[in-house]
This record gives structure tokens, C-alpha cells and sequence, in this order.
């Protein structure tokens, strides 16, 4: 089944980033096949910072993976950039991640043998920069991060925040278009919490699109944008408030993202 | 290209005791193969180390004196060096009451570029030094000459003429080895060739290089032509050297072979693990790297290009261990010099780039299934699944230990992990069994000679004493059994150039105890067993009718069975000495074959009757081959703990693969009451029930492998099949026992820590 095209641009408000349309995801399990995912819709435009909440196994966590390209969906449509991306082989969605998706997740995956500029500058090397570029950039994001004395540690070597703030770090490396975050502060303590939520904060209001997967309703009221998601469906969507735009500010009455529900 | 390579850097600084170990496995490996192979060259084909290693001439003529040989580098199409001229003469050498032909080649102090004897012991020619002279190794030998003795030298008169010290010991690919070719060959200095031949009746010998070594004949003619038919005296090609040095020692190649076999396997599981392992251990850190965009192909590459790199770096370095090794090591083994255990450069060439390419294989396979798979895979760990069998339920209702139950089905969750488990510890164990019975094969052969035609332990020459005086002399010698009158006499091979040996031992009606692995022993006149090496040359099988002829005479034997012997290179006929008076033959006198007791010494029978003969009987002790072969057993020992280690890391890996799985069981577990002891001990029964499996599957297939390989082998080496034994039921009973005491133990280590896991926590992970 295909979705309409999606349009370049919706009336009153940035380009559209990010389109799902009827995207399924079915898991074979011992019992028969497991719907994960079930017909979501979903638009997420240019500078959007949205939330997607839900209980365990609502299907939150395969939604960000099969966005970002980390697993195949059974069926439906994604587009980013006017793109259509559903249908890439891996090495293809490889090369996409490098300059267009950035990664977070609740166990921090960093790269175990590497150290932590190694991590940030890795991932601007795949990026493209040049060695130069990758270590200013790195020198940089981690200053911002106040991981400047932690460059050349190994990361079993940090505690979980700043394993996290690593990881922010790396995934923001390439200056991404979009940010997926999987559970970014499920791992860790409240004061970890709440130093990854304002980094994303920040990272939001310097205009970076972001799609963040969580639990819990405190990391949720961080975004503008909160879809809930129960059983594999969207169940709701709803802003929070007026969006942020530092660029434009003046784009004050943004419309919330365009949703439908699929039964 | 930059990401690749921080990344190759990184893991290299991270785990580098890792890679230090790659480095080391494929060193090891390299060395030891590197090694094997030389000795099985050496063993088996020396001609070609020595030949290599001396540049030897392909051709060698044997001149009438005075003849001018420049002509056969300018007008001689093909050759493209020379060594010499150098003056020869014939003399012997006076030892032990024996004199052993000599040819004396004049050279100067200087080793030559073509046909450069190979130095063993000792030191080259010298002005310095004017009766110093320098022996064949193989001629040294049968001389019992070593570097310091003293020989003296009879012309071609009978005269003796000159006594000289023996300066150095040198091996050459001139000629094949002494006594098969005689006479031994001596480098003296010129002046001691005048010495021995005042009257100038020498001759000249010349080496030829060729560019084709396969076209001989044509150079030869075109030399003959060049030189006159008249000043050719002899000529000899690689191809006759080659030939005569081939195959000296069957048992010896075989056991090489084994062992290569056994070493082989052993070293690809090495690599495997090595290399397989570093790779499977990252499979998070390979998924993680797909999400920040390296592709398949660039993760696949990545992998290759850095094993690749470390299995470079290890063969260099086996490469100079060996080179370091080989001098030292390969002059250990009798038999094998180690000038002929130089590995042509083709045979080393292979043996890198097949360990390379197993480094790269290894590492590309398990790097190809991790690049394959969605690097969702790595971000989302997929707890085990799995519920409890009938079997269990029915397990535990019966009341077994729970723990022992759980840890059982545990172990069978997920199905991929355990069969590599499996796999892992049996491929040692098979290669284990193998080896074994490759040990048992030679504790056999050691210890009952008589299976290999050996039963004699003496074999005693009357010399000036009758016949009644010396069999009444051994009838009263303690520890003798029995004793059997045997010749030996050499005939030609049917319609070939080549001599076999064959042996009259015992009569029709009271033959010698062979051992016959096929058939029967002859019975009757004119009936035989011959070896298989024998069989294969002539091209019969047991029951055909051969023609031999023994000097003048033509003897018809019906082949009726077959023996294992591998003296005489393995090619020996015997038969009851009255068929060769049957037919008229004529026979060398006799000499009596002592069968001894069961732990009778043969040393001290030996030493009674020399005393009691008055010192006329000559008494000699048959040597066993498998007695000289005792490094042999350390290298299959070295193996063996190879492959053990190689099981042992597979468990390692395996019980802490399988527990870092389980910790979360672990946990519930222990929440819901298992003591620490009982989870530790269900731990214990994951790893040990694999373990069991594993050896069980081993053992059964190394012992069906075990004997068929070693009489493959053994036919290979033409011993011909009936040689393999199997290991020994204890030994393989303690073999199996440390097997699962091993996997036990080293489930116990991490399971004990994992044992104190608290309760609490339980979905913390």
C-alpha cells in the first residue's frame, strides 16, 4: 500500500523532514507473528523537537529504529528529505545515517574500543570532514558538553551521564538533520536526566530536529510535541506549545504536525 | 578511508594483547608448519633442500684427465654454469678392519658458487690446515667419522699412502648417499690428491647448470658430441640423484605426514579462533558503527584489511622464527640433515599464503555475518527465548536437581551458540583422538617389532664357526626362544635397473614369524609375502605369480600374503630359504635370527654369546625405527596440548558467552530462592552438558577417523595398511575425564561471581 506524495512543503510552517505513512513493522515469534508497529502515520518537520511516549512494548523503540533506517519495515512508506527511504538496501541507509541521522540510545553504544574523541570524531570522519574539520568539531561539541578532560578516557571509564553527553556528542558530530534519541535518560540518575534534557534543549533551539523516544512523562514536556503511541498505533498527538524557532521566530502560530489515526 | 583507518587504529591500542596474541597464533602456526614441513621434505624428497641449498649442477660428466671443458660453456647450448673442473681420483678408507671406496676431489680453499657442499660440522678446506679434508655427511656416517678423526687412505693399489684429519663434515647434492651410491665422496686439497695418486691416474669432474632442468638429454649430447665419446667416462643427472635419495625412510615419512595432518588441523582451528573469535566478540561495536553509517562492505573491509594486516605481521615472524629454529631443531631428527630440510621456495610461498588466506577467511566469514545483519541487532539485545521442554518438566518432576535442570536446558536455548560450543570443543577432541592413536601406533610399532617384521631382537653371524658349534652355542644363550637361519639375498627387479632385497627367513615348513596383515605366510617351496611397497613396484596383488632372478637364475614366487616392514625402503620379499635351493639359486651363508623372551634383554644375550664364542660370533642388535623417532612423540605431545588449549579457550569463551546470556535467568533465579550454590552449580551443568556432547561427538568420530587416516597414510608411505592402532581405552578414558573436568572448571570461575549476584535488581539489566 502506498501513501499519497508527501509535499514538498506544508502551508504555514518549515519543509517536512520526516514522513511515515502506514508503516508496519511484524516480528515472527514462536506464537505466530507479533505486530510491533501498525499502520503509523506520522510528519515531523524541519526544527520539530516531538516526543513519542508509551507504555512497554507499545512498539515506541522499533517506530525510531525503522525511522532511522536501523531495521526494515514490513510495509509503508518513509520518506525523509523528499526522499523516499523505506526501500534502501543497508549500505544505502548506511550513507544516509552519515550526514542526514544522528543516534542515541538508552545503553549509550558507544564504540567500546574506542576512546571518547574517537567516538565524536569518528562519526564526523564518516561524515565527511576532513581530519582536521572532525577534530575541531569534536574539540568543540565536547567543550559545549563539559567533556573537554574526558577526551582521551575509554567510555567504560564514565559514568552513565557522561557516557550519554558522549554519545549526544557523536550523534551530533555531523550536524544532522535529524536527531532520533531512544530513551536517552532511561538509564540514568535524575541529575544525569536532567543535563542530557537540557543538551537536547539546546541542540533543539539551535534549530535541530529531534525525535525522542521515552517513558516517562517529565523527559516527554521537554518537547513541543508529544505522540502517544499504544499496542503499535498512534492513540494521540498533540502539541504541547507553540513551537520553538530561534531562526524565525516569528513563525509563532506554527500549526501542530498533521496526524491521522489508522484503526 | 579515514574512519576506516581510526578505527583499525583504535581497536588495535584497545585490545592489544589481542592482537598480540593473532600475531603470536599465526607465528606459531607459521613456525611450526614451516618446520613440519621441512622435516617431511627432508625426510622424504632431501634431494630437493640439498639441491637448493647447495646450488647444485644438474648434470655432472665425469672426464678422461686433460680434457678441455671450456668448450661446454661456449658450444654446449643450455647450460648456464659450471662447476669445476676438479681433479678425482679413486681411493678407500681403511676403517674397522673395512675399506669403504672413496672418490678424492681436488678444490681449493674457497667453497664454489655451483655445487657448494653444504658445511655441517667442522670447517671448509684450508691452506692452513694441508691434511685436512672434508667428508660426506652420509659417508661420514657409515665411517663413524666425526670431525677431528683420523683416516687413513689407500690408493687404488691397495697401499696406504696418506693419513689425513677430518676437517669438516659437508652435505652436496652432487650425489646420492652413501652406500647406495658409492664410492663416498672426500674434498681434499690438492696436495693430498698427489699425495694418494703421484702418478696422475686421475680423472675430471665437471658440474652443468642448465636453463631447462627437464631437458638433460639434449645437453648431455651435445656435451658427448663436443667433448668425444672417448673423454665422457660416466655421467650422472639430478633426475638419478633425486631418485637414489628418495623415500629412505617410510616409517619416518609417515609419521611426518601424521603429524603434518594432525598439526595442520590443529593450526586452522588456531586461526579460526584466534582471528574468529577477536571478530564475534565485537559484533555490538560492528552494529554500532553500521548506525553512524559505515556500510556492510566498509565494516566487512575494515576487519579484512586489519586481520589481513596482524596475519602479515605474524607470518614475518614466524617466518624468522623458523629461519632461527630450523638449524637447531631439524638436526635433531635422525635421519633428516638440515640441508636437505630446506623448504623450496614454491613449498613456503604456499604454506604463508594459505595461512593468510585462512586468517582472512576466518575473519571475513563471522565479519560478513555480523556486517549482514541490521544494526538494530546490536542496539536492542534480543533476550533468549525458549520454554521448558517435556523432557525438563518430566526432569524435574522426577526430582533431579532442579539446577542441574535448568542449567541442561540452558544450555540448549539458543541453538546456533550451543552448536558452535559443540563444534568447537569437538574438532579438538577429533584431532585429540587422532593424535592419540597416532601415539598408539607408535607405542605399538615400539614395543612389538615383530609387527613390523622386527621380531628378532638379534641377528648373529657365525663368521669362522660352524654351523653345529654356533647353533649349540645360541641353544644354551639365556632369553633366547627361538631361532631361525636367514639370508639375504638382492634381486634384480624385473625388467628395471633397481635391486630389491629379499629375504629368506626360516623354511617353508618353520617360517619366521612375519606378521601378516593380509593373506597368509608361505608355506610351502616357492611361496612368498612381500611388503606393500613391494607390490606396488612390481604391480601384483597377494596371489599373483612374480619372476625374480637371482644371479643366473629365474625364480617364480606366489605372492601369498602381505607384511609390514619398513626396512629396505619397504620393498622386501620373503620366503623360506629351501626354495632357493629348490630352484638351484645360489645362497650367501646364512645368519641366525634370535627370537628373544618376553623381557629378555637383548643386550645381555648379546654380551653372552660374543663371550662364550670367544668373540667369533658377530652379534648386532636389530634397531627399531619408531626407537629413533622419540622427538616425534614430543612434537605429537606439543600438539596435543595445542589442541587442548584450543578446547579450553572455546569453553572459556563459551561459559562466559553463555552467562553474560543468562545473567538475567541468573537473576531470577536467585529471586526465586536458588541458593547461590544452586545457581552456580545449573551454570556448571550449562557448560559441562556441551562439554559432554562435544567429546562424546569428538572421540566417536576421531576414532572412526583414526585408524582409516593412518593406514591411508601408512599405503601413501608404502607400508600399505594394518599399522593403525587405536588409542588406548585408559588413555582415552583420562582423556575424556580432564575434557569435562576442564569445562566444569572453567564454568565454575565466572559462575561463582555470577553466583553472588544479589536478588534485587533483577530487570536492572
Amino acid at each position: 500500500m502506498t501513501g499519497p506524495s508527501p509535499p514538498a512543503s506544508a502551508p504555514g510552517g518549515p519543509a517536512v523532514l520526516l514522513r511515515a505513512s502506514n508503516v508496519t513493522k511484524t516480528f515472527r515469534a514462536d506464537g505466530g507473528p507479533v505486530s510491533a508497529v501498525r499502520g503509523v502515520d506520522l510528519t515531523l518537520r524541519a526544527g520539530e523537537f516531538a516526543a513519542i511516549m508509551g507504555p512497554s512494548g507499545s512498539g515506541k523503540s522499533t517506530l525510531l529504529h525503522l525511522l532511522g533506517g536501523l531495521e526494515r519495515p514490513t510495509s509503508g512508506e518513509i520518506w525523509l528529505d523528499g526522499r523516499r527511504v523505506d526501500g534502501l538496501s543497508q549500505a544505502k541507509w548506511a550513507v544516509l545515517r552519515r550526514r542526514h541521522i544522528g543516534f542515541v540510545f538508552q545503553f549509550f553504544n558507544l564504540v567500546s574500543n574506542m576512546t571518547v574523541a574517537d567516538n565524536v570524531e569518528l562519526a564526523a570522519l564518516m561524515g565527511g570532514a576532513s581530519k582536521r574539520q572532525a577534530a575541531e568539531r569534536c574539540a568543540e561539541l565536547l567543550a559545549e558538553l563539559g567533556l573537554s578532560d574526558k577526551a582521551g578516557a575509554a567510555p567504560a571509564r564514565l559514568s552513565g551521564g557522561e557516557q550519554q553527553r558522549v554519545a549526544l556528542a557523536r550523534a551530533l558530530a555531523n550536524r544532522p538533520s535529524l536527531l532520533l534519541a531512544d530513551e536517552p535518560t532511561g538509564n540514568l540518575d535524575s541529575s544525569g536526566s536532567q543535563s542530557v534534557l537540557r543538551l537536547l534543549t539546546r541542540a533543539h533551539a539551535e534549530g535541530q530536529a529531534i525525535l525522542l523516544v521515552t517513558h516517562d512523562a517529565r523527559v516527554a514536556s521537554a518537547a513541543e510535541r508529544v505522540i502517544s503511541l499504544f499496542d503499535g498505533m498512534v492513540a494521540d498527538d498533540a502539541a504541547l506549545r507553540a513551537p520553538h524557532r530561534p531562526a524565525a521566530a516569528r513563525a509563532a502560530k506554527a500549526v501542530p504536525a498533521v496526524l491521522r489515526l489508522h484503526g | 578511508m579515514q574512519a576506516t583507518l581510526r578505527w583499525i587504529r583504535a581497536d588495535l591500542r584497545a585490545r592489544r594483547g589481542q592482537a598480540v596474541a593473532v600475531v603470536a597464533v599465526v607465528a606459531g602456526v607459521v613456525t611450526a608448519l614451516l618446520l613440519s614441513a621441512a622435516l617431511l621434505q627432508g625426510a622424504t624428497n632431501p634431494w630437493q633442500g640439498l639441491f637448493s641449498a647447495t646450488r647444485g649442477a644438474h648434470i655432472w660428466l665425469r672426464l678422461a684427465p686433460g680434457t678441455e671443458t671450456g668448450v661446454l660453456r661456449s658450444a654446449v647450448h643450455g647450460v648456464t654454469a659450471m662447476a669445476g673442473p676438479y681433479q678425482a681420483a679413486s681411493a678407500s678408507v681403511v676403517r674397522d678392519d673395512a675399506k669403504q671406496p672413496a672418490e678424492l676431489r681436488a678444490m681449493g680453499p674457497h667453497l664454489p658458487a655451483i655445487g657448494r657442499p653444504l658445511l655441517e660440522s667442522g670447517h671448509w678446506l684450508s691452506w692452513a690446515r694441508p691434511g685436512g679434508v672434508v667428508l660426506e655427511s652420509t659417508y661420514a656416517q657409515a665411517l663413524h667419522a666425526r670431525v677431528g678423526s683420523v683416516l687413513d687412505l689407500d690408493n687404488l693399489d691397495g697401499i696406504a699412502v696418506a693419513r689425513v684429519r677430518v676437517a669438516g663434515i659437508a652435505e652436496t647434492s652432487d650425489q646420492g648417499f652413501y652406500p647406495d651410491q658409492a664410492p663416498g665422496l672426500i674434498w681434499v686439497l690438492p696436495g693430498v690428491l698427489h699425495q694418494v695418486e703421484p702418478r696422475g691416474d686421475t680423472y675430471e669432474v665437471v658440474g652443468l647448470q642448465i636453463a631447462s632442468p627437464a631437458g638433460t638429454a639434449p645437453v648431455i649430447q651435445q656435451a658427448v658430441t663436443q667433448l668425444g665419446t672417448s673423454a665422457v667416462e660416466d655421467v650422472s643427472t639430478w633426475q638419478q640423484v633425486k631418485q637414489s635419495m628418495a623415500r629412505r625412510d617410510p616409517l619416518l615419512g609417515l609419521v611426518l605426514a601424521l603429524f603434518g595432518l594432525v598439526a595442520l588441523g590443529a593450526a586452522v582451528l588456531a586461526i579460526i579462533n584466534a582471528t574468529g573469535g577477536r571478530v564475534l566478540v565485537q559484533r555490538a561495536d560492528l552494529g554500532m558503527l553500521q548506525t553512524l553509517g559505515f556500510t556492510p562492505g566498509q565494516v566487512m573491509t575494515m576487519l579484512v584489511a586489519e586481520h589481513g594486516a596482524l596475519g602479515v605481521a605474524g607470518l614475518a615472524a614466524g617466518l624468522v622464527a623458523a629461519r632461527l629454529l630450523a638449524p637447531g631443531l631439524l638436526g635433531q631428527v635422525p635421519g633428516v640433515s638440515a640441508g636437505a630440510a630446506t623448504l623450496p621456495l614454491g613449498w613456503s610461498l604456499l604454506i604463508l599464503g594459505g595461512i593468510e588466506v585462512a586468517v582472512l577467511l576466518a575473519t571475513a566469514v563471522p565479519g560478513w555475518r555480523a556486517a549482514r545483519v541490521w544494526p538494530v541487532a546490536a542496539v536492542r539485545p534480543v533476550p533468549p527465548q525458549g520454554h521448558l521442554s517435556r523432557l525438563a518438566r518430566a526432569a524435574m518432576a522426577s526430582r533431579l536437581p532442579p539446577a542441574i535442570v535448568l542449567g541442561t536446558r540452558a544450555a540448549f536455548v539458543r541453538r546456533l551458540p550451543a552448536l558452535l560450543t559443540i563444534g568447537g570443543l569437538a574438532v579438538p577432541m577429533i584431532m585429540i583422538t587422532i593424535g592419540l592413536g597416532f601415539w598408539s601406533t607408535l607405542d605399538e610399532v615400539q614395543h612389538n617389532p615383530a609387527d613390523i617384521g622386527l621380531a628378532a631382537g638379534l641377528t648373529v653371524n657365525r663368521g669362522t664357526m660352524s654351523d653345529a658349534q654356533s647353533s649349540q652355542l645360541i641353544s644354551r644363550a639365556p632369553g633366547v626362544a627361538a631361532v631361525y637361519r636367514s639370508v639375504q639375498v638382492t634381486a634384480l627387479l624385473p625388467g628395471e635397473s633397481t635391486t630389491v632385497t629379499t629375504l629368506g627367513e626360516g623354511t617353508s615348513a618353520h617360517p619366521y614369524p612375519f606378521r601378516v596383515v593380509q593373506g597368509r605366510l608361505y608355506r610351502a617351496p616357492e611361496e612368498a609375502v612381500a611388503t606393500q611397497g613391494l607390490l606396488d613396484v612390481l604391480g601384483v596383488h597377494v596371489g599373483e605369480l612374480v619372476q625374480m632372478p637371482f644371479g643366473g637364475v629365474l625364480v617364480t614366487f606366489r605372492i601369498v600374503g602381505r607384511i609390514i616392514d619398513p626396512q629396505y625402503d619397504g620393498q622386501v620379499l620373503a620366503y623360506g630359504r629351501d626354495t632357493l635351493a629348490d630352484e638351484g639359486a645360489a645362497a650367501p651363508p646364512f645368519a641366525y635370527s634370535l627370537i628373544l623372551r618376553n623381557g629378555a634383554s637383548p643386550a645381555v644375550t648379546q654380551e653372552w654369546l660374543q663371550r662364550h664364542s670367544g668373540g667369533r660370533l658377530q652379534v648386532t642388535q636389530t634397531v627399531n625405527p619408531a626407537d629413533q623417532l622419540g622427538v616425534v612423540r614430543y612434537m605429537i605431545a606439543g600438539v596435543i596440548l595445542v589442541l587442548a588449549l584450543i578446547g579450553l579457550t572455546n569453553l572459556m569463551t563459551a561459559s562466559l558467552v553463555g552467562i553474560r546470556d543468562h545473567l538475567r535467568d541468573v537473576r531470577v533465579l536467585r529471586a526465586m530462592g536458588l541458593t547461590p550454590a544452586q545457581v552456580i552449580a545449573s551454570l556448571v551443568a550449562r557448560t559441562s552438558v556441551l562439554a559432554l556432547v562435544a567429546v562424546a561427538i569428538g572421540v566417536s568420530l576421531g576414532l572412526a577417523a583414526c585408524t582409516g587416516l593412518i593406514n591411508l597414510a601408512a599405503r601413501l608411505y608404502g607400508l600399505g595398511a594394518g599399522i593403525g592402532a587405536l588409542p588406548g581405552g585408559l588413555t582415552l578414558a583420562i582423556a575424556i575425564i580432564i575434557a569435562v573436568l576442564m569445562a566444569g572448571l572453567t564454568a565454575v570461575v565466572p559462575a561463582r561471581a555470577y553466583g553472588q549476584v544479589p536478588a534485587a535488581g533483577v530487570l536492572g539489566a
